[in-house]
Formats: structure tokens, sequence, C-alpha cells
């Protein structure tokens, strides 16, 4: 069987909403209901077949060809299976998906894996604003599962963040891991201001000096001896975080935000 | 034009009509009687419909910076429910506090045609007017907040006369647009910004050495010299507290006979007994309305289910916070005036005290004998949004629908209340005194709320049906002002209600004081602080009616 495939047929002006096609609210659907479902065009509803070209008929096994930054909720509460997407995508990418793995070729939106309770997602371009954070009013960010940004990401990355991991190639921008109640976010690139505000809980793994709000402790310098084992779990990536040479153990810690709990902490590589 | 509504059963207690087969003729917005030769433009034939005024809510808070605040706090509450918009009607959101078309709409949709907001801070008075000027088909107005205010507590402290109390409560009322005034803990929100944690009738608020029961006595006496027909509004001490029953009793006898309406007594009718410390005052309650033809209430009964409660008593909202479910809260001052409270709540059957409040309330309801000095609210949205009403009216007049909820409500607090014995079940007239007859009278309304010659032509026409939810949820037609507004339950027309104020005489030489004052202490200028008829009318869609006042010494 080959992968279901939607190759889009032009550009609309308005944003649509993907989050009927994912694998597990398609099971049982011939191509024909597929074509048929309505999508959330703007003010208007559209089908599926006027937006899309339909080939193949895995359904656990999504392609969408051609994305661009207007298709928003794509793997919205994907349970199981592969959504692969060629081109960029918009706002809310995996929100709340539960199992299964998200790969996108190009750039993704704000709010990407919001609420993401499990699974695997991977942006190789970059990620905007509240990537992997909590719904507006929400108290509770991605709580589980792993997202791999290869590229940049926004302000507020990890806000309000539970559980998981979040693995950041490049640079991350300012507010970064703000509100964070556990969790860990590595970021390999720069930091931008107010690092870790107002967090409680959770770690924060850079490579580079960041810029420190006052209210984090300088804790000292340490050989953690977990690290190694952190690292060893991100082998199986396709990533500079699997290249043995980025791994480190030697780290100084800072605490904070003391604002808040406190109980968070900084590692930065020496 | 002439419009004739033909062969409905009419229930206007305000003209004891008591479902008497009446034909009603309205003409220019009012109730004509029947004229000799014209022939009606148009004609509904409603044979064997119910008749009513349309409702009045006395106490729903749909206006005031509160609401934003919880529309804020708990945008996933507004995720749930959205609205889409139609070929009239805006879009909207929102469930415990919905966006001010969809309160209109969902307001007329129940046959709903005036509602109050019961507190409107002076210092706010103009966004809560500006947000009720964005509520469509109602008729609007404003009790304001005093009692907690700087200016006010330091009269008081000072033994200024009551002369000088009454020119500057009518100043403010003036000044704020207002209809009545409302006092919230009194004293006591004050007090909380000089760490008093509560505040009894008896205490004394530390800073300015004034009780609540001063402060209302004061106050109710300003309103009856002033002649606001609305009496003072009062939100008491202590709320939420158990054993504030006695509380709320000590308030009552504590006003010597003045004019006092008692706000979400539910609130107010706890009791300490039983083996978790919580139990019904409501025999108490009910009993000393019952006596006190003084006093009036109403209810502010619960229902189970998502809510945000929004109060000015920051003292008492602070004490509960640790109930915020989901967990967020916020607790504000403002400036001179008082405060402000938002905790999310969550009523559940299967809590004992949840459980209990839902029977207080319906006891409360069923044990006060007046209809006129009872009235039908939920404290929207504290309580629960107001689109519960029909649910809350089917168990007023149902008794074995009212035992069978009773029978699934956490089993101790079964154990505890009286309701299951109570065998009242309200009547059609009933009902319309309490939403209608009764609610226009203790406002001070004109003409609104009764269906006699001459009065607005404010109309819902319902199906008679065994299940009052459903009869009491969609009306077949809803008229304002004599136009058709609402048919089957839908909005068919978008129309403006009035503002209503009242316009006390007070001697202008309070102004010079109150200038050095605004000058040194508030954020505003006192020129400022006025609300002008232009602000409410000249959008096109404002309009102010003035009610009498007629003063009496005490």
């Amino acid at each position: 069987m080959s992968a279901l495939t939607f190759t889009m047929k032009h550009r609309f002006d308005q944003r649509v909403d993907m989050s009927p096609l994912v694998c597990n609210k398609l099971e049982g659907l011939t191509p024909v209901e597929i074509a048929a479902i309505e999508l959330q065009n703007g003010k208007r509803k559209i089908r599926v077949d006027e937006l899309f070209r339909i080939k193949g008929s895995d359904i656990q096994n999504i392609v969408i060809e051609g994305s661009f930054s207007k298709l928003d909720f794509i793997g919205k509460q994907l349970d199981g299976g592969s959504i692969t997407i060629h081109g960029d995508v918009g706002a809310y990418l995996g929100q709340e998906m539960k199992t299964g793995t998200i790969k996108v070729d190009g750039n993704a939106g704000i709010y990407a894996a919001c609420e993401m309770k499990n699974g695997y997602l991977e942006i190789k371009g970059n990620a905007g604003d509240f990537l992997a954070a909590a719904l507006p009013g929400n108290k509770q960010g991605m709580k589980g599962g792993t997202v791999l940004v290869k590229g940049d990401v926004g302000e507020r990355a990890g806000d309000h963040m539970r559980r998981g991991t979040l693995l950041i190639e490049g640079n991350a921008g300012d507010y970064c891991g703000s509100r964070m109640v556990a969790g860990t976010i590595a970021v390999m690139g720069q930091t931008g201001r107010y690092l870790g505000y107002a967090m409680r809980r959770g770690t924060l793994l850079l490579w580079n000096q960041p810029q420190l709000s006052a209210t984090f402790n300088d804790c000292g310098s340490h050989t953690l001896a977990f690290l190694p084992i952190l690292f060893a779990s991100f082998m199986k990536l396709n990533s500079k975080f699997s290249n043995r040479s980025v791994a480190f153990n030697r780290v100084q810690r800072y605490a904070g935000d003391m604002s808040e709990l406190g109980r968070g902490e900084v590692l930065v590589k020496i | 034009m002439l419009t004739k509504l033909t062969g409905g059963i009419v229930f206007d207690p305000a003209n004891k009509v008591n479902g008497k087969k009446k034909d009603i003729y309205i003409q220019d917005g009012r109730i004509v009687s029947k004229p000799r030769n014209a022939e009606p433009d148009k004609e509904y034939n409603i044979s064997g419909k119910v008749v009513m005024a349309g409702a009045i809510d006395l106490h729903t808070h749909i206006g005031g910076g509160k609401g934003n605040i919880a529309r804020m706090l708990m945008p996933e509450n507004h995720r749930m429910d959205p609205v889409a918009h139609t070929e009239i009607k805006r879009a909207g959101t929102g469930h415990a506090m919905p966006s001010t078309f969809t309160t209109g709409y969902r307001y007329a949709e129940m046959g709903y045609t005036a509602a109050f907001e019961p507190a409107v801070l002076p210092v706010n008075a103009r966004q809560a007017h500006m947000e009720m000027g964005d509520v469509p088909m109602l008729d609007k107005g404003g009790y304001v907040l005093m009692g907690s205010d700087d200016y006010f507590l330091r009269m008081m402290a000072a033994n200024k006369d009551q002369q000088a109390i009454n020119d500057y409560v009518a100043w403010t009322i003036r000044s704020a647009q207002g209809v009545g005034i409302k006092v919230v803990n009194p004293g006591g929100i004050s007090a909380f910004k000089f760490n008093q944690r509560q505040l009894d009738l008896d205490e004394n608020n530390k800073h300015y050495n004034v009780t609540p029961r001063e402060i209302l006595k004061s106050l109710a006496t300003a309103i009856k010299e002033l002649g606001i027909k609305h009496p003072l509004h009062v939100h008491g001490s202590n709320l939420g507290v158990p054993g504030n029953f006695q509380t709320s009793l000590d308030s009552m006898a504590g006003v010597e006979g003045l004019p006092m309406h008692l706000t979400h007594i539910q609130f107010h009718s706890y009791g300490t007994e039983g083996d978790f410390n919580f139990s019904s005052g409501a025999a108490q309650i009910a009993e000393a309305i019952n006596k006190n033809k003084n006093i009036s209430v109403d209810v502010g009964q619960i229902m189970f289910g998502q809510t945000v409660t929004a109060s000015g008593d920051n003292q008492r909202q602070f004490a509960n916070h640790g109930f915020a479910s989901p967990n967020k809260w916020v607790c504000m001052d403002i400036e001179c005036d008082a405060g402000c409270g938002l905790v999310p709540f969550k009523y559940r059957d299967q809590n004992f005290v949840n459980a209990l409040q839902w029977t207080i309330g319906l006891e409360i309801f069923l044990l006060v004998k007046d209809p006129w000095r009872i009235f039908l609210t939920t404290d929207h949205p504290n309580g629960a949004p107001f689109s519960s009403y029909p649910h809350l009216i089917r168990l007023l007049m149902d008794k074995s629908f009212r035992n069978d909820m009773l029978a699934t409500i956490h089993p101790e607090a079964q154990k505890m209340t009286t309701l299951g014995s109570i065998d009242r079940e309200y009547t059609m007239q009933e009902i319309a005194t309490l939403t209608r007859a009764g609610a226009a009278r203790i406002t001070g309304l004109v003409g609104r709320g009764a269906l006699g010659k001459g009065d607005w032509a404010d109309i819902t026409v319902y199906s008679e049906n065994e299940n009052r939810e459903k009869m009491f949820e969609k009306p077949d037609y809803v008229f304002k002002d004599g136009e058709l507004v609402v048919k089957d339950g839908e909005v068919v027309k978008v129309v403006w209600g009035t503002t209503h104020v009242v316009r006390p005489e007070y001697d202008k030489s309070v102004e010079k004081d109150l200038k050095k004052y605004f000058d040194k202490y508030m954020t505003m200028k006192l020129g400022n602080f006025s609300i002008s008829d232009d602000e409410i009318t000249e959008d096109g869609r404002g309009s102010l009616t003035v009610h009498p006042t007629v003063g009496e010494k005490v």
C-alpha cells in the first residue's frame, strides 16, 4: 500500500483547518469519503478534493505535498501513524498529539506541538513562537514526547511545558522555558532574554552562556553523571544531538526562577 | 401600526390578571386598550398560549471590568462555546461569561427584556455603560457600588450628618448614571486593604473605625430620603461563611425597618450544624423575610457545572481562592473605590457543600411566601450562568422533578435538607411575579413588567408545556417595545433597549470638596468622572429613561 498523499492543487488566500485529516480519524474511510470531507477555509467550508489531489490509500502513512504556511492544525490529536509534510505548515502543528510521528521539512508557524501529549515531532526548518506551549489560559503545555527543531525557534518556547523533551539545534527567542512546570529543553544555539522566566521546575540545557535574570542563582560547576545517559538517549535521532562530539558532562548550574518555586535549573556547558 | 395578540392566556400580576384569556393591542410601542374602529395591521393568533410581560433580571453581572477579567481569565470557557454569526446576529463566545452580544441574544431568546448590572463601580461606570451599550435586545441599568469607597468612609469617620451623606450618594448615583445603590461587604472591601481578612457586622474597619452596621443604616437612610425606589441592594458581610445566617438576620434587624434588598441570599444562609459543620439556615432566613416586609431578596441559586465567581468582595474572594477550579484566580484593588475578585468555580453535585448550597437556595425559594419580595437569580455568573434559568423554573414548578434531582446529589446533603418534604410548587402567576411584576416594582421601573394599558409592550409568549424547562427556554414570540424581536426562540430583529436611571436632587456645593479630593487622590479628574447623557446616547443605539424619585424624611 502506498502512502495516502494529499498534493496541494493551488494556494488559497484563507487559512485551512486540517484537523480532520489525521490517521486515526480517517480509519475505515474510502478514498471517495476522504475526498468528501469538508475543511474549514476562512469563513466557508471546502471539500478536501477541492484543495488536494489524493493518491494512495495507506491512512497510517499520510503525506502532504506542496504544503504552505496557511495549513493549520495539521496532526491535531494524532493518535498513531505518521504524517510527513513537504513544505511549510501553519499554526498548531501536532496540537495535543497522543502518539505517532510528524515530520515537516519546512518551517512551522506558532504553537507547534502545543499541549502535545506524546509521540515524535520533527521540524527541519524554523518554528514560530509558543513552541510546545499551552493554549492561552491553559495551565499546562507539552506533556510528553520529543520535539526536534533543526532551525531556530521563536519566543516563549516551552511556555508552561509540563514534561517531555524539546531539542533545538538553532537559536531560541526570548522567554525560552518561561513558566515551565517540568521537562527538558536543550538549545545548541543562542538563547534570548528572560530565559526561564518564572520557571518552577525543569531543565534548560545550553551550549552557550545565556543572559540570566537576577532571579537565577549560580550553583557552581558540576560533573553530572546523568548527562551521558541523556545524550545516549538522543543517539537514535537523525540530529546533531546524536553526534558524540557535542555531548558533555561538565556544566555550570544555575537554579531558578527564585521569584517562583525556584526548583528549575539552567545547565550551561563549560 | 396597530398589532393585536389574539387569544392568549395572560398572566399579569401587576394588574391582578391571573391566567385570563385576553387580547392585547399594541400601538407605538405601548399596550393600548381595544381601539373602537381601527383594524389591526398585524395580528398574531396566540390562542391558548401563555402571555407574560418580558422578564426582568434584577441582578446579573453583564457590565463592568470584572466581566472582561473573567473572559481573559478563562479563555478555555470561550473556546468550548463558540457561537457563529447569522444574517442578523453577531458571532460570540462564552458559557460562564458570554460576550456582550451573545449575552443580549441569549437573554432575549429566553424571553427576557431587561437586565440590571448590580456592581457598577463609580470610577469604572463609564466602562460598565459602554459594555452594557454593547448588549442588544435588553433594557439595562446599574446599581452603583458604595460603602467601601474612601470618601464615604471618611465622611462616616468624621461623623458627617445624614444630609451630607445624602448629597454625596445622590451626586454619585447621578455621576455614574445608576438606578440604585449597591453595597458589597459593607466596609469589608476597604478593610481588606488594611489587612483585615474578615469583618463582622459589628466589627470596626480598623482604619476608619466604622462598622458594617453603621454603613448599612446610613446608606439605607440616604436611599429612603432621596426617594430612590430600589432599596439598598446589599451583598452582606461574611459571604459563604458557615454560620452567616445569623449575620444576615442581624443585618435585617440593623436597618431598623428601612427598605433593604439582600442579594444572593443563598450565599448568606449557612448554619454550622451537622458532622461537617455546614448546614442550612434557610428556614430562619425565610421566616425573617416573611416577617419583615421591608426586606426583599434575590436567591442567587447555584447550579451544578462550570462557572466563574465575579465579585467586588475581594475579602471573601481571597478567602475562597483555594477552591478555584480551574486553579487560577484574580484579586485586585480598584483605587479608592473598592476591589474585585474572580475565582472560577465548578459546582459539583457529589460535593457535600455544593449539593447543600443547591438545596439551600431552593429551600429559600419555597419557604418565602410573598413572591413580590423574592426574585429569581443565579447571581449570574456566580451561582450559574443565566442560561440555566429555565431549568431553575422547572425545579420550582415541578415537585417530582425536583425530588428526582434531589435524589442524585451527595447523600449526606440529602439527609441534611428539608427540601424533599416541601410540597410547594410555584404557579404560573407566581413565576410571572418573581421574574416580571415584582422585579419591575422593586427596581422602580415605571411601565415595565406589566401588561396594562399604557405599559411598554415588552411581551413574551410561551407555548404551554408540562416540561417547564422546555417551555421557558424557547418562547414563541418576544416583543420589545412593541416590536417582534424573537420568534420560536430565535432572534429575528436586533433592537437596543434603554438605560434606566434615577436623578435624585442634591446640593451642588458637594462638588467643591469632592474636587479637592479628586485632585489629591484619584486617577481621574472630577470633570471627567461624571458620565454625560451623550456618552450613552450618541452612538444612536442607547437611550436614557429617568424614573421619578420622591424623597421622604426618615
